[in-house]
């Protein structure tokens, strides 16, 4: 952990000092990449805004709850425990509100409990897929994602499946 | 995107509508509300990032690092666009590095350029990488086990990278296996020397290709 720390003032320094040596404008040339900052937020901002207010739609409804119930059967069959299973369905929607869930499951069960290292695994190795795909498809024209976004969604339910594994032999 | 969008609001709404008609409205506002904070928040991280990959740009030091990964890349995406595959890998490092913030403006980019050349199995591919996770350590979950008391926070780690691993490799094959390689100069660019070698189907007589290939890949 201490070490991580390191990586990004290292890396800025790096790369700073190698452009101050080959003669780059600094000044000029950080605040020419600032530039681009606004556009590209204004450009993400009304499919941020839709994918967020469907997650928390999507929470607050009971629909999610309604989801899991329907669903903890299947996935305690694949191992994945019940407990956790409303943190699989979240993750692809919410980033925060997935990581909110995941602290509350590490105070509930405790920070060393299988359900817990269950719960870490799979927030850790699985993505925010709507949230991505609403972002990085933002500024194009194409419509029809239903075959990346079925293949994430896939991929990282899979890993779900292999990480509880994983815990419960580790 | 536009199906999901509909089916899971016309359900949450009717929930609402019976159960709860009050907590609606305040349900979409916290959701705007988040929206607003959160780009907020990414317009701060992207003020860093697009700064010191301009710089990056700038310094020549982003043209010699893509040199490196430039064949393994040209490969992973099937395109010749010297840019758009340097933003891609880019975007890879970034996320394998875990800086936060960072992978996005890339990613962003690079996906227009790709979408731009018609390119679609490259932005699906980015996509996929990206959607799929592949931080080689999971800052955020060892934080909030610390800050939980674990006792050996970093114990989940190896598990993590594995299951992430797993995922990556995963997406990559189901893109692949979903999506038909496409032949001809342009889904390869205009430049190529060597074409990709034509796959069974294309081999066929031309009156016998099924009709499906010549369009490519379905949907």
């Amino acid at each position: 952990m201490k070490y991580l720390a390191l990586l990004i003032p290292a890396l800025f320094l790096a790369l700073f000092a190698y452009a101050v040596v080959r003669r780059i404008r600094l000044y000029d040339c950080f605040t020419e990449g600032v530039k681009e900052a606004v556009p590209l937020i204004l450009s993400l901002f009304p499919y941020l805004a839709a994918v967020l207010m469907l997650s928390e739609l999507f929470e607050r409804s009971g629909l999610s709850a309604a989801l899991t119930n329907f669903l903890s059967p299947a996935f305690r069959f694949l191992g994945i425990p019940p407990e956790i299973s409303k943190l699989v369905l979240l993750k692809p929607f919410s980033g925060s509100g997935s990581t909110a869930l995941l602290s509350e499951l590490l105070r509930t069960y405790g920070a060393d409990s299988y359900i817990a290292r269950c719960a870490c695994v799979s927030y850790g190795s699985s993505e925010t897929v709507f949230y991505i795909s609403a972002v990085y498809f933002a500024g194009t024209a194409r419509k029809n994602l239903f075959k990346p976004v079925a293949v994430s969604l896939a991929a990282n339910f899979l890993s779900v499946i292999l990480g509880c594994f994983l815990c419960r032999i580790m | 995107m536009n199906a999901l969008f509909a089916a899971v609001f016309l359900l949450s709404a009717a929930l609402f509508l019976f159960a709860d008609p009050e907590g609606f409205l305040p349900a979409l506002l916290a959701g705007g509300e988040k929206a607003a904070a959160l780009s907020l928040s990414l317009l701060a991280a992207y003020c860093v990032w697009l700064g010191f990959f301009k710089v990056l740009g700038q310094s020549g030091l982003s043209e010699k690092l893509s040199r490196l990964v430039y064949p393994a890349a040209r490969r992973l995406f099937r395109s010749n666009d010297r840019e758009a595959l340097s933003l891609a890998s880019q975007n890879l490092s970034a996320n394998l590095l875990g800086l936060p913030g960072a992978p996005t403006p890339l990613g962003v980019k690079a996906t227009k350029r790709f979408e731009k050349t018609g390119n679609r199995y490259a932005s699906d591919m980015l996509f996929v990488l990206n959607a799929t996770s592949l931080q080689l350590l999971p800052t955020t979950v060892l934080s909030l086990r610390l800050a939980a008391g674990s006792s050996a926070a970093a114990d989940i780690v190896l598990p993590t990278l594995l299951a992430t691993l797993f995922s990556t490799l995963c997406g990559v094959l189901l893109l692949r296996l979903f999506s038909r390689p496409r032949f001809g100069r342009k889904a390869w660019g205009l430049r190529h020397k060597t074409p990709p070698r034509p796959s069974k189907t294309a081999r066929r007589p031309a009156g016998e290709r099924p009709r499906k290939m010549r369009n490519g890949m379905p949907g």
